[in-house]
């Protein structure tokens, strides 16, 4: 049986990717300096306007004493957002995990702690189904060409092997996989569609691709190669294209998308 | 407006489900038991469910809603039904073969034939209803119902399987309404009347 031939009426997803510090969306332009880039509701609210299937939050300074301020940015994002939306950053207990899904998310997103407490991804799968975890996994293709895993944010290389790394994450209970190609990421060269493919059509669990988009054409490689789904951040946020303008394109290419009448 | 009440089976968080409801000046409260509210019949019962079946079967047991519900249900009563809230108003789920649901509805739910569970993410309806036609919905679901006669909506991953069901004043959704953008919020105002 080819999986090719299952029947799905899923279409790809469009994910704008907001970062969080201290309850506002922020631009850093190096690891010192923020630039507050304005209210997450309001933004969150352009981009559901505009098309989103979804958002993701990602707390960029997450830290104990700004989860207040990250908890109530939550709450005000779900009392105004009528699409699903992930948050992550800074989750680092089950008891964060409690206090987040309380707060309204639909889903949290864990990277650094999926790879110190893998342990993290069965207990949520466990206590609030498999929906509700996507793991962020950050590869990074190495000079010699292989393929490495890493945490805190890009920084630290971890000992995981690849390979290995994307079947555990499934074996645990996640969800999906938020894919991001370090290599790739802000280079405005696309997705790593290579990566993508690898996983291939029966990979069990829904793929978000991330990382490198510089135009509409890019979404269209990495749905072609595989992608459940395209998160973006930066051509969004500067205005370079609407979430609209990318599904218009895909729509043009025959690419069915949820559209918004 | 008759008011709406939430059957609060304590599954998850129901804030998205109350703030979509909450658009509609209706008057709206959440309940955990039947005893702790003063129901005339004339209310609307909307009943959100996440998790697994058999946790459904067992909160409706525990916080004694069962019969309450069955009564409801044959007395013509008014009620919609979310994701494993639409599920429980059937016979059973392959989930949990043990756990019996409501079989307010004939069926049963069985996994989705897909080798990417669960499902995740946005699918058109194909509906012949004008407010479901040609829509889409957020759906998050491992399990659905094949076929029911009672289907008002039907999409497709690995199978067929029922988006919506409608059997006189009730409604089932297997998607999410409250996550499914300006569409969802028109569906449950619209079936909230």
């Amino acid at each position: 049986m080819s999986v090719n031939n299952l029947k799905s009426d899923l279409v790809p997803r469009i994910i704008p990717c907001l970062d969080v510090a201290a309850g506002r969306v922020v631009k850093g332009t190096n690891f010192k300096q923020l630039i507050d880039m304005g209210d997450p509701v309001e933004l969150a609210l352009k981009y559901e306007q505009q098309g989103a299937d979804e958002l993701v939050f990602l707390d960029i300074k997450a830290s104990v004493d700004n989860q207040p301020s990250a908890l109530a940015m939550v709450r005000d994002v779900a009392m105004n957002l009528s699409i699903p939306f992930a948050v992550g950053g800074g989750i680092k207990t089950m008891e964060d995990v409690h206090r987040f899904f309380q707060a309204g998310a639909d889903k949290v997103t864990l990277n650094t702690m999926a790879v110190s407490q893998p342990d993290l991804i069965n207990q949520i799968a466990s206590q609030y189904g498999s929906q509700s975890i996507v793991v962020a996994i950050d590869v990074n293709r190495e000079a010699e060409g292989e393929l490495a895993i890493y945490t805190h944010g890009g920084s630290q290389k971890s000992a995981l092997n690849y390979h290995q790394w994307i079947r555990e994450v499934v074996d645990r209970g996640a969800g999906e996989i938020l894919l991001t190609a370090m290599h790739k990421d802000g280079t405005g060269s696309g997705f790593d569609c290579e990566l993508l493919a690898d996983l291939g059509a029966d990979y069990p669990i829904q793929v978000i691709a991330s990382g490198g988009a510089k135009g509409p054409e890019d979404f269209y490689d990495a749905i072609r190669a595989g992608a459940d789904a395209v998160l973006a951040a930066g051509i969004f946020h500067r205005d370079e294209y609407t979430v609209s303008d990318i599904k218009n394109h895909l729509v043009n290419n025959n690419i069915s998308m949820r559209t918004t009448t | 407006m008759k008011p709406v009440i939430i059957v609060d089976l304590k599954s998850g968080n129901l804030l998205s489900l109350e703030n979509a409801l909450n658009h509609h000046s209706q008057s709206l409260c959440r309940v955990q038991q039947p005893k702790d509210y003063n129901f005339t019949g004339d209310e609307i019962l909307v009943m959100p469910g996440q998790g697994r079946f058999a946790f459904i079967a067992d909160q409706i047991k525990t916080l004694r809603w069962r019969p309450f519900l069955n009564d409801w249900l044959s007395s013509g009563g008014h009620l919609v039904g979310i994701c494993v809230g639409m599920q429980i108003l059937f016979e059973g789920s392959a989930e949990d073969p043990e756990a019996r649901g409501l079989g307010f509805f004939t069926g049963r739910c069985e996994r989705l034939k897909h080798p990417k569970t669960p499902m995740v993410g946005w699918a058109k309806l194909d509906s012949y209803k004008l407010n479901m036609k040609d829509q889409y919905a957020y759906f998050v679901n491992s399990y659905g119902v094949p076929d029911c006669e009672n289907a008002t909506a039907k999409v497709t991953y690995g199978d067929a399987f029922c988006a919506a069901v409608q059997k006189n004043r009730v409604y089932g959704f297997q998607f999410h309404p409250e996550k499914s953008g300006r569409f969802g919020r028109e569906l449950l105002k619209h079936v909230c009347q």
